[in-house]
């Protein structure tokens, strides 16, 4: 799991006019989302959820925002945010490419199936090309071992991968 | 012993009973349509406790990898009291070489609803939550249509058949993670539904009693929820004439194997896939009769028999019987989620090992301190043998480290969670069963004392 390091007594927080958390998006989530749960904290992971689908990422003020809708402090959030794999406090490319490395991916080449994605792209797993088009990283298991190797790019599972398939994929997002 | 006829893969098609690429959404008109919803039926004839006792008596066992018997959670619920209780549905489904859940929701998201309902009638659950996880963008998405239409056909909502339960009307919601392996373990789970770090609670309470919320809280796997409905329509008998039964002797109380089971299969096979068997099967005849046996005619040389963390069985187990006794016959940790990874003869099982250390690592939730900092070393270890850099005394220390974490006596109960029980027990398997493996690739001494013994040689 993450651990966040950053240096709290200096750092600065980007700050924009407009809130990431509009109006629109406060009253679709205080409708369909908060009536859900007994507490309003316990929608922590699908305002997270609405914030980055629409940003892509979340910024701290973002994460700001958030606490206030939810009634909870901005820290508890931050705390909540840092520990899932799924949420970026930094931004990422427009593609985020989430290679599997399960066991039954690995016996079925994912380690040269990387090695060629680390080359085409010219990075490294954790890092977005300069163009911030991709964002590569390697995740535990995506569930679909039966089609391994595999690898999700944003919401799309492609499956059954070989360097020359996956190549083309990539070349083929616009 | 074969299953007649497939259960939970009725409309799913798979073999032997039918082609894959025949596979579609069940919607609800088609559930309906081939008897869906019939256990529902059944059950709201019934009042809630003796639903309960129905699923106790059909002794359906966990799916979810622990096999702990559902019926007998869901007795351990306290007598209701007006207020709020709960159901999480279990669909975080991460285990490495576990992709079993998927089939249910993508193709038939209904029969795992039924369920929900029959277990919320049965044990009196006003509001269930299905966490599902971050990574399965397309099945929420099928979840989330399905749960729509069960709330227009009257299953759920403020028309619901199921009339009030404590006092409200029952609600069904599709929750999703965000990827966190822990969010699967039972109160990582209800951590992460409250909005917090899925952080594993330490037992008791138990969820039962005290788990959303503070309230009681009963959390089933996906496809433990999906045989309930199967079970109501058609019986404990019929359940119970699957599977392999206690032996003789053995008392009551020591729960069995019955009923069918989706096993799904990955590796080194020809045609990777889910399949529906009864419990018992061997694993040879998983192999070679759905799976087009060994993949290049390669001989068997090792597999993990439920998801990473019950370890592996060695080249002698290949006929090894899949039930939850597993664990206790063939020296691993379980039958898990009967997710099987079959190697064969060419499989590198240092690099197995390293493979999983490092899964573990990276998902130790970082609570407890024998799993933060032994899962990371082990990873640590391992790499430095794979690269053929490590020392004899690694291999002992690797064992020494695995059997200091987890929640088990294996693990001298130093862990709150299970994370650790299944990173100690792959690794202590991998070492125990191909020990020659990890000798042949390291010194015999470190480096320092052989240079020694040369000067002094010369």
């Amino acid at each position: 799991m993450a651990w966040i390091v950053k240096n709290s007594a200096t750092m600065q927080i980007e700050r924009r006019e407009d809130p990431y958390l509009d109006d629109e998006l406060k009253k679709m989530l205080e409708t369909e989302v908060i009536p859900r749960f007994p507490s309003r904290q316990a929608a922590t992971l699908p305002v997270l959820h609405a914030v980055q689908h629409k940003h892509s990422w979340i910024p701290y003020q973002a994460l700001e925002e958030a606490a206030e809708f939810l009634e909870t402090s901005a820290s508890q959030l931050l705390d909540t945010a840092s520990f899932y794999d799924d949420f970026w406090l930094n931004p990422k490319g427009r593609y985020l490419i989430m290679m599997c490395q399960s066991v039954s991916c690995e016996l079925l080449g994912q380690m040269d199936l990387l090695e060629s994605i680390k080359a085409k792209l010219q990075i490294e797993p954790g890092q977005t090309t300069e163009d911030g088009k991709f964002t590569l990283m390697t995740v535990g298991c995506l569930g679909s071992c039966d089609t391994a190797p595999c690898a999700l790019v944003n919401e799309t599972l492609h499956e059954n991968l070989t360097t020359e398939n996956f190549g083309q994929i990539l070349d083929g997002l616009e | 012993m074969a299953l007649d006829h497939p259960v939970l893969t009725k409309r799913i098609p798979t073999p032997p009973w039918g082609d894959p690429r025949d596979r579609k959404l069940i919607d609800i008109d088609m559930y309906f349509d081939t008897g869906g919803y019939e256990g529902l039926k059944k059950a709201m004839g019934m009042k809630p406790n003796a639903v309960v006792e129905l699923v106790k008596e059909a002794e359906l066992r966990g799916r979810g990898g622990a096999g702990f018997p559902a019926g007998m959670k869901w007795s351990f619920l306290p007598p209701v009291d007006g207020d709020r209780r709960y159901l999480a549905v279990n669909a975080d489904e991460s285990e490495p070489g576990t992709f079993k859940d998927r089939l249910l929701l993508d193709y038939d998201p209904h029969l795992l609803l039924e369920g929900i309902a029959i277990c919320m009638h049965a044990c009196q659950l006003d509001t269930s939550y299905i966490y599902i996880r971050g990574e399965y963008h397309q099945q929420a998405k099928t979840l989330k249509y399905a749960v729509n239409e069960a709330y227009e056909n009257k299953i759920f909502g403020n028309e619901s058949l199921l009339g009030q339960i404590n006092g409200r009307m029952p609600q069904c919601y599709v929750h999703r993670g965000a990827g966190a392996y822990i969010c699967g373990e039972e109160t990582g789970l209800l951590e992460s539904l409250e909005g917090k770090r899925g952080w594993a609670r330490i037992k008791p309470p138990f969820p039962a009693v005290a788990g959303a919320f503070g309230r009681p809280t009963i959390i089933n796997n996906v496809e433990t929820l999906a045989m309930v409905g199967p079970i109501l329509e058609l019986g404990v008998n019929w359940f119970k004439s699957m599977g392999v039964p206690r032996p003789d002797g053995i008392p009551s109380t020591v729960p069995a194997s019955y009923g069918p089971k989706l096993f799904g299969v990955s590796g080194h096979i020809n045609r990777p896939g889910i399949y529906e068997e009864e419990l018992g099967i061997k694993m040879s005849h998983l192999i070679e009769e759905f799976c087009g046996g060994m993949r290049d005619g390669a001989k068997f040389k090792s597999a993990i028999v439920g998801g990473i963390s019950t370890g592996v069985i060695g080249p002698d187990d290949y006929d090894a019987q899949l039930d939850f006794d597993v664990g206790a016959k063939y020296n691993c940790l379980g039958l898990g989620t009967a997710g099987v990874i079959v190697m064969d003869e060419h499989t590198d099982m240092v690099a197995v090992a390293r493979n999983i250390a490092q899964f573990f690592s990276h998902e130790s939730c970082g609570q407890c301190t024998p799993c933060r900092e032994g899962t990371h070393w082990m990873y640590q270890l391992l790499s430095r043998i794979e690269r053929g850099q490590g020392y004899a005394k690694d291999i002992d220390l690797l064992h020494e480290v695995a059997g200091s974490m987890g929640a088990l006596p294996s693990g001298q109960g130093s862990t709150i969670c299970g994370l650790a029980d299944g990173a100690n027990w792959a690794i202590r398997t991998i070492v125990d069963k191909f020990r020659n493996e990890f000798e042949t690739r390291v010194k015999k001494k470190p480096q320092i004392l052989q240079s020694v013994e040369s000067v002094n040689d010369g």
